[in-house]
């Protein structure tokens, strides 16, 4: 009965050791160092066409600087929907100096909702010295739930008044112009 | 005063003038329709519609305005009507900046025709007011720097193809980088070129304002460059212009 016990436990712990590793924002900062990112907002709401803020920190527990670092913002989406990171942000990629020991290197992006639908918004953070480039495994933190609403905001309807008039009016008014000299 | 009146009628009156503002009115109907309609573009928010129809119409109109401005002196030498304004008993400075008021008519000109198009896209939000303001302090800025620019130039050209050409050249090179996809160069050097360059950073303070929604003293520093450019057309236009105003071409010695 207690061999029984001992034997679950253990097929216990084997089942949730990849999943408590892989969750472990510090498991796997690059040279070993122990990163952490935490992304805020956690969750937030947006209409087409809004821009948001993503912010994250990086912190460094390890007691030794990290190398240079490159922080990557990803949009993934949840409901299937095609996501173009391009349309979301021109710059995804930041470039992060060696964080010290024990501090915080804060980074944020301005990003545009541009498709409906329910998005993940994270950060990964990918070595980038001499030696640790290329290097894996990437640190990751949890994150950023966005749900985009859509929205009709031009009306074409109304404008078509305007974009008619505006040429026909000074059209007439140069050809009257035209004709005046013309005369004269 | 009296020689800008002058110019304005022989602008006006001309039928180049109204011909200019029919052909900005085409192109800004074209881009308003197309804001408006294009489902690809549609989710555009109000503001960032807003904000590119002033852009559009902010260079378009000191495009206008400066090409206006570079046939001041070499076109009305090439159409030998120079000797005559030359007999006006006024100093030459007065007469550069009589051109120079004549060809800022175009630019207040054309900002009036944007008045309409920017409303229709932005009624209903409250950047409407806001909107204008910028796109008449910017531009005026943008205009009154690149016009000098245009006279300057066109007082030291052989020929008056070469000072339009030069002028739209200089436009298209201040214009070309604010196009560039995905922006300038993130970094200092990105930064620092585009706070040098005075058509993009007059282009990117009404975009912080209206799209950003930063206060209007957050991005005050764009404007540095516009204003430089005032002074920097402006003073040797004033100070050259008994030398360029000349019935031969490029005189200055």
């Amino acid at each position: 009965m207690r061999s029984r016990s001992w034997l679950a436990s253990l097929a216990a712990v084997l089942a949730l050791a990849p999943s408590a590793v892989w969750a472990s924002p510090a498991a796997a900062g690059p040279g070993g160092d122990p990163l952490v990112i935490t992304v805020e907002p956690a969750r937030q709401s947006a209409v087409i066409g809004d821009r948001v803020t993503i912010r994250a920190q990086v912190t460094n527990r390890a007691a030794t600087p990290t190398d240079p670092l490159i922080a990557h913002l990803n949009v993934a989406s949840l409901t299937g929907t095609y996501v173009d990171l391009e349309d979301w942000t021109a710059g995804p990629t930041q470039q992060v100096d060696p964080i010290g020991a024990g501090a915080s290197a804060n980074l944020s992006w301005d990003i545009q909702a541009v498709n409906t639908g329910s998005f993940d918004v994270y950060v990964v953070l990918l070595p980038n010295g001499a030696g640790s480039a290329g290097a894996g495994p990437l640190v990751t933190g949890a994150p950023s739930h966005l749900t985009v609403a859509g929205r009709r905001t031009l009306n074409a309807g109304g404008s078509l008044p305007i974009v008619i008039a505006m040429p026909l009016l000074l059209g007439a008014l140069a050809l009257a112009v035209r004709l005046r000299r013309r005369r004269s | 005063m009296a020689v800008a009146g002058q110019e304005c009628r022989d602008l006006w009156l001309s039928g180049r003038g109204p011909l200019l503002l029919f052909a900005f009115s085409l192109l800004l109907s074209a881009f308003t329709y197309l804001a408006a309609t294009n489902q690809a573009i549609n989710f555009l928010e109000q503001r960032e519609a807003v904000n590119l129809t002033l852009q559009i119409a902010v260079a378009v109109g000191v495009l206008v305005t400066l090409l206006v401005s570079a046939d001041g002196i070499s076109g009305e030498r090439e159409r030998g009507t120079l000797e005559g304004l030359l007999l006006t008993p006024v100093s030459r400075r007065v007469l550069v900046l009589g051109k120079l008021a004549a060809a800022l008519t175009v630019w207040f000109a054309t900002f009036v025709v944007s008045v309409p198009y920017i409303w229709v896209l932005g009624r209903g939000v409250s950047v409407v007011g806001q909107a204008l303001l910028l796109s008449l302090v910017i531009g005026t800025v943008l205009a009154v720097g690149l016009a000098a620019l245009g006279l300057l130039v066109s007082g030291l050209s052989a020929s008056n193809k070469v000072s339009i050409a030069v002028s739209f050249f200089i436009l298209l090179a201040l214009f070309a980088p604010t196009q560039l996809p995905g922006g300038l160069p993130k970094g200092w050097f990105g930064d620092v070129l585009g706070r040098l360059n005075p058509v993009g950073a007059g282009l990117h303070y009404p975009t912080a304002i209206l799209v950003n929604g930063h206060d209007w003293t957050q991005d005050l520093n764009y404007l540095i460059a516009p204003g430089v450019l005032v002074v920097l057309a402006i003073v040797p236009l004033t100070l050259l212009s008994d030398r360029i105003v000349q019935l031969e071409p490029g005189s200055v010695r």
